[in-house]
């Protein structure tokens, strides 16, 4: 108990026992009680009612609290609200100093909730996507921005996801969008301008596109007179190797130009138009096509399923022949080339898999670059171009596939190509005849 | 009626068919949007692999529309809506009619992109196309904007700007006339150019009715087929 309090309760008893002993004087013990009771209700009452309206009217100056009691309650009440005033300004400050920077970021960031619905977004997002900040506040996301992508985007559970799409406001801008978790239950959308990338990427595929064709002509040129003067039977005899040797490089470069105009025309189609093939009879062919005497490994075929696959016949060809070639090369002559075509309910697979060198687990992710090679100086004498994997790579996703790149040094590797079963049609059945 | 009016039901399922009902619309109206970016586009770029995609891919609107309309009779028939709420199924009812066709015009767009771009293309690579394929896009994305945030006044900016569309829609045609006289030959693909304007331009008309109906969700009252002074006082009463 404090001292005012301790005080308080002292004065209170003083006060009414003062007020019985006055009445005892007279006779009147409990009169006197009865009357000292009722006085000091009174002065509370009073007290209270002018406090409460101090309270109300903020104005402590009419206030007559003297030193007892109402003036701690007073004091101490004063001061615990001017406190929560100064605390009230600092958080406010500080709620706009974290404004301030959410606004000045270049990205668009919105706050998601459990069911997609906008929390807050910041400057950015209003400028890129025309999200209003009040009026959408408890709106879905995706009844703003309608994308079809963007509910993709938000039905995907693993936040790995991230889409590309035309911004809704800014006319010709180009945003990407991805989510990622936020605190509990929450997500946080975040989108990025990504036009002058998209442009920048454009710009670098028009250039290797117009480079290799301009390139093609000359080398046509030079190629042929190299043939005819391989051919002619008066060349000095200490010609006869530079000129081998300049034939067999220019017809390496017009491989290569003729894989960079591939590249290029993969790169700039978009989805490919379809049709079923028949796996079965394509990797029959290009098994017969690939098969050669003694002197490389064996090609063995595993066909454990019929399925056929809704795709361009001559870009999964060249699938095939890149993995087959790739492996042929890497692997021994007393080892073997497995070619796989397997079907589930999860899609089909279509998978290549040597008993070669196998590559470092290091290399695998960059096996895709453009001419990126694992061993330098000896795939260039075995004539390779360095772009076969990165064409794969660009048909597979032109037919919604994905690469899987496994591998043990020493042992073998595999590459395997998922297909989604939206891309398999289970052909019909044969009919004899 | 307000957004968080639709939040304020007695039965909390009602408010999940209510709410479901809404936002399967505006996926709706977000895939017709994607259609027909993509149909612009593939007139713009002359890319006829993509204008075929959108012919192709419009039975995905219709089987919305389909799925949409069924659970509208079925919202209809169990919970028996009044007020606000019957307002928001009849107007999605409509909408959804809006889309679809809407739908079908960027079909017939993706088509004739196809047709247009195994054709010679002229300088401007259809400029004119472009500016008006882009402002009915921003129709339609305002119309449903409108829609997604029951926001009247937005509804009646889109109103307004079908006029501007019309406009523009009969430069396009004179100026496809003038083509054609001088150039006899190049009939064939002028006309290809005529539809594809006048599919945009019914668009324009489809998205304006939409925004019609956002105002009768919103505020009751039937402003179709007025003019556009008198539908301000209509509404402003």
């Amino acid at each position: 108990m404090s001292v005012a309090a301790r005080k308080f309760l002292f004065g209170t008893a003083l006060f009414l026992g003062a007020g019985t002993a006055v009445g005892w004087v007279y006779g009147q013990a409990m009169n006197g009680l009865l009357v000292a009771v009722l006085l000091t209700l009174i002065w509370q009452i009073r007290q209270l009612l002018s406090f409460e309206r101090a309270v109300r009217t903020d104005n402590f100056d009419d206030f007559r609290h003297g030193e007892g009691i109402w003036e701690q309650i007073v004091a101490r009440f004063r001061f615990e609200r001017s406190r929560a005033i100064r605390r009230k300004g600092d958080y406010r400050r500080l709620l706009k100093e974290i404004r301030k920077s959410t606004d000045a970021m270049p990205d668009g960031a919105v706050i998601l909730d459990a069911n997609n619905e906008i929390v807050l977004c910041n400057r950015a997002a209003k400028t890129l996507a025309g999200l209003k900040r009040k009026k959408d506040r408890g709106q879905r996301i995706d009844n703003i921005l309608r994308d079809p992508l963007i509910s993709q985007l938000l039905g995907d559970s693993n936040f790995d996801q991230t889409v590309e799409f035309p911004s809704p406001v800014a006319e010709g801008r180009w945003l990407h969008g991805r989510v990622v978790p936020y605190g509990a239950e929450q997500k946080l959308l975040m989108l990025r301008d990504i036009t002058e990338r998209r442009q920048l990427n454009k710009m670098r595929r028009d250039f290797a596109a117009n480079a290799s064709h301009e390139l093609r002509s000359p080398l046509t040129v030079i190629s042929g007179y190299l043939d005819s003067l391989a051919d002619d039977e008066e060349m000095p005899a200490t010609w006869e190797t530079p000129v081998r040797q300049m034939q067999a490089q220019s017809h390496r470069m017009q491989r290569i130009v003729t894989d960079l105009l591939e590249l290029s025309r993969l790169e700039s189609a978009g989805t490919a138009t379809s049709a079923a093939i028949d796996m079965v009879r394509l990797l029959e062919r290009i098994r017969s096509d690939y098969e050669s005497p003694a002197n490389e490994a064996r090609i063995i075929l595993n066909l454990q399923s019929a399925v056929e696959l809704l795709g361009v016949e001559s870009e999964i060809e060249s699938v095939v022949v890149n993995l087959l070639s790739n492996a042929m090369r890497y692997t021994p002559r007393e080892g073997e080339v497995t070619i796989t075509w397997v079907s589930s309910p999860d899609g089909a697979d279509l998978s290549v898999s040597d008993t070669g060198d196998g590559i470092d687990a290091e290399l695998i992710p960059r096996l895709t670059e453009r001419f990126f090679r694992v061993d330098r100086g000896r795939s260039r004498d075995d004539g390779g171009v360095g772009l076969g994997l990165a064409i794969v790579k660009h048909v597979l996703a032109r037919h919604d596939a994905l690469l899987r790149i496994t591998s043990e040094p020493g042992a073998g590797s595999e590459f395997c190509c998922h297909f989604p079963p939206e891309r398999v049609v289970v052909a019909p059945p044969l009919t004899l005849s | 009626m307000e957004a968080s009016d639709l939040n304020d039901h007695i039965s909390r399922r009602f408010n999940k068919d209510i709410e479901d009902l809404r936002n399967s619309v505006l996926a709706m109206g977000g895939l017709v949007e994607s259609q027909l970016s993509k149909a612009i586009a593939a007139i713009v770029s002359g890319d006829s692999e993509l204008g075929l995609r959108v012919a192709r891919d419009d039975y995905k609107v219709n089987n919305l529309e389909v799925q949409i309309d069924e659970e509208c009779s079925r919202v209809l028939a169990t919970r028996a809506p009044a007020a606000g709420d019957l307002r928001l199924i009849v107007a999605i009812i409509k909408t959804i009619t809006d889309l679809e066709r809407i739908g079908d015009e960027a079909e017939k767009i993706g088509f004739l992109a196809s047709k247009l771009a195994a054709m010679d293309r002229p300088a401007d690579s259809y400029r004119e196309l472009k500016t008006l394929g882009n402002h009915v896009l921003h129709m339609l994305r305002d119309a449903m904007n409108a829609f997604a945030r029951l926001d009247v006044e937005e509804a009646f900016e889109t109103v307004r700007e079908d006029e501007r569309v019309d406009d523009e829609y009969e430069a396009i045609q004179r100026q496809c006339i003038t083509f054609m006289m001088e150039d006899p030959r190049s009939i064939k693909r002028v006309m290809n150019v005529t539809w594809t304007a006048r599919s945009l331009e019914r668009i324009g008309d489809h998205a304006k009715n939409i925004c019609e109906y956002v105002i009768y969700m919103v505020q009751g009252k039937d402003v179709r087929h007025t003019d556009i002074s008198e539908t301000v006082d209509l509404v402003s009463d």
